[in-house]
């Protein structure tokens, strides 16, 4: 991905650039809400990593003027303010995404990740394939290697959210806000019981490879090699 | 400032004595005018009676009857006056001396004055009357009206007296009215400056009364004490943090430098990595429990609210934790009663819930049959929510105590937690209205109960 960040603080900002390259991206940084915004007009990113309190122009303006613009390049803004009321306001300025830091950089690898590939074109049919998976969401029938799976509705929710981000490293975060929209911390692990109870379902009883993956200190795949 | 008549008090009191007297003043004038006007019609009214007396007179006896009438009105003692002249204007006769400043006004009648011997004391008069002309004579008509002038002046200077007494007494009372309220007021500003020079419990003097500057002191009164809770959490917080973070931290920073000192292979390099990490991912969670109780508490946050469905906040809530309650053989259930609503804060509320569904879990499944329920009802004005298990409960000497910051009992230290929890749950409430309390459940366990009024 070419990944334009918008970040004053310079320490922060080269810890971001090292990681994001070594897992494989494109970094330009602006270093003030000006820079950013002419960067971010003047040529295509693939996503812009927005800081919310920036010298010159700040993150929602810039957000506002990007959008104004008719460009609509995803955008995560990444803020010291985070609670819900704030998330709800950075969201209303045409942002796309919000992590409140301090973050793990897992969760921003993963969210650029669904924001990316939010941005491919998605098949509005309502068949979902991963493999040899078939979610059907209008008969919500679900079946592996022909068999139909008996899934609870909230299950079937889950599987649903994997399945449309296959091969993405997904949060447990990303599933308590996607699936339950909870926006806070559980002091549990909560979604890792529900992963395993998913994964007895879908995983267990079949002779084909295994799908749903535990990626160590970030979250959950969903995958599949062609 | 202690001039009173800078006051905005005695300002209002100066216009309205003000707007009194003017209005008093006109009063007063029309009075003074009406009376006036009758007294003098009356008095006319003689004189023209007087007038159709000598008419009749003067028919009988022509001008030889009116000389004698005339004559026979001298030396006797009357209010009426008498001047009789002849054709060339000279004075034939009459009952008083020549008058002096004669004015004749547009309507007829004469005024005039003229100065008189009574009891040897010379005395001024007032006159006013008509000339009657006759074929060769013409004849002053008229009466005395001292005593109406008197009347009238007499009139006149008590209404102007009564005038001044109100302006005077409105004066002087605002006056008073604005020494006693500015000494309330200058004792509140005492107050208020001990209050800033850092006597920071110090209260407004209040009295019985409930006129506003008893209102404004009863008020300011409990914004200080808010103030002063607000300043008590926050100084808790500043010592909690100090307290309680600084044992994680120390953590982190032994393991770091002790895999240091150690000449480590890069499998442990890892492994010490991987535990600060986990360290500091805890230590963000705690910091963010302890900013959002903050926020709550505080009332700044722009937290909204609206009406939340709570049978569907329980269910979503059992939906998730049902599945870590069945892995630690745990029974879940739920008890709502159908279409509770309450004004409130979805998140908040849904994060107070679950962290007493965790509580339950971690810390009240010591029994053989662990089982949790979660209930709601409504009540006639209030609405209850309920988490209870069959754990070993609380016991009545720790109730207090768990509601705290940072409070974790001996039983649950080897657990994993922040002890924050409660303190949530006890904000979140706390914001909602509501009261929460922790009961016994029979055999054992531990009732979580929360009443939010219905508004």
């Amino acid at each position: 991905m070419h990944i334009l960040l918008i970040e004053d603080d310079n320490d922060a900002a080269s810890y971001l650039i090292k990681g994001l390259k070594e897992s494989g991206h494109v970094i330009d940084r602006a270093s003030d809400g000006e820079e950013g915004l002419f960067m971010a007009l003047d040529s295509n990113f693939d996503i812009l990593i927005v800081d919310r309190m920036l010298p010159k122009l700040d993150g929602l303006n810039l957000i506002k003027k990007v959008r104004e613009d008719k460009n609509d390049t995803p955008i995560i803004i990444l803020s010291a303010l985070g609670e819900v009321g704030e998330r709800v306001k950075g969201l209303k300025h045409g942002a796309d995404d919000y992590l409140a830091k301090p973050f793990s950089f897992s969760e921003l690898l993963a969210r650029l990740e669904a924001l990316n590939r939010r941005n491919l074109p998605d098949s509005s049919s309502s068949l979902l394939e991963v493999g040899d998976l078939k979610l059907n969401l209008l008969s919500r029938r679900v079946e592996r290697e022909g068999e139909e799976i008996d899934l609870q509705p909230r299950e079937f929710k889950l599987l649903e959210f994997l399945m449309r981000r296959p091969n993405q490293v997904v949060t447990r975060t990303m599933l308590l806000e996607g699936v339950w929209e909870y926006h806070f911390d559980p002091q549990t692990n909560v979604i890792d019981v529900h992963i395993s109870r998913l994964r007895s379902k879908i995983d267990k009883p079949f002779k084909g490879k295994q799908m749903l993956f535990t990626e160590r200190g970030a979250g959950y795949a969903l995958r599949y090699n062609e | 400032m202690n001039n009173p008549f800078n006051l905005a008090s005695f300002r209002l009191i100066f216009i309205y004595t003000l707007l009194l007297s003017v209005s008093f003043g006109f009063v007063l004038m029309f009075l003074y005018f009406t009376s006036a006007r009758d007294i003098q019609i009356e008095a006319d009214q003689k004189i023209v009676n007087k007038v159709e007396e000598i008419n009749r007179v003067y028919l009988r006896g022509r001008e030889k009857g009116l000389y004698n009438y005339v004559r026979g009105q001298i030396s006797r003692p009357t209010l009426n006056i008498y001047r009789l002249y002849n054709g060339n204007n000279e004075f034939l006769a009459g009952n008083i001396p020549e008058p002096t400043n004669l004015k004749i006004n547009e309507d007829g009648w004469v005024e005039f004055t003229f100065k008189m011997n009574v009891n040897r004391v010379e005395e001024t008069y007032y006159g006013r009357g008509i000339v009657v002309p006759f074929e060769n004579l013409r004849l002053l008509v008229g009466r005395v009206v001292n005593n109406e002038i008197k009347l009238k002046e007499r009139f006149f200077y008590s209404s102007l007296w009564s005038l001044l007494l109100i302006i005077f007494l409105g004066i002087f009372g605002g006056y008073i009215l604005s020494r006693n309220f500015l000494k309330r007021i200058s004792d509140i500003n005492k107050t208020s400056k001990n209050i800033m020079d850092g006597n920071l419990s110090e209260r407004l003097p209040t009295t019985k009364g409930k006129d506003e500057l008893n209102q404004l002191s009863s008020n300011l009164n409990e914004m200080l004490d808010k103030l002063d809770s607000l300043m008590t959490s926050m100084r808790e917080v500043t010592d909690n943090v100090a307290h309680d973070l600084r044992t994680p931290l120390n953590r982190i920073r032994s393991n770091l430098e002790v895999t240091l000192m150690s000449n480590p292979d890069i499998e442990q390099y890892k492994k010490s990595i991987d535990e600060a990490i986990l360290e500091t991912d805890n230590l963000i969670k705690t910091f963010n429990s302890i900013l959002s109780i903050s926020r709550v508490e505080s009332g700044t946050s722009d937290l909204e609210r609206k009406p939340i469905n709570l049978e569907n906040l329980i269910l979503d809530l059992v939906d998730l934790y049902e599945p870590i309650a069945e892995a630690k053989n745990i029974k879940l259930s739920s008890e709502v009663e159908k279409e509770i609503f309450i004004d409130g804060n979805m998140n908040l509320l849904s994060q107070a819930i679950a962290n007493l569904l965790e509580n339950a879990i971690n810390y009240g499944s010591s029994s053989d049959k662990p089982f949790i329920t979660l209930g709601a009802k409504k009540n006639e004005e209030s609405i209850s929510l309920w988490v209870s298990d069959n754990g070993e409960g609380i016991k009545d000497s720790d109730k207090k105590k768990v509601l705290n910051r940072f409070v974790r009992l001996d039983s649950s230290r080897s657990l994993k937690g922040s002890g924050l929890g409660l303190n949530l749950v006890n904000s979140a409430v706390k914001f909602h209205n509501g009261s929460l309390k922790l009961l016994d459940a029979k055999p054992s366990g531990l009732i979580v109960l929360i009443e939010i009024p219905v508004s």
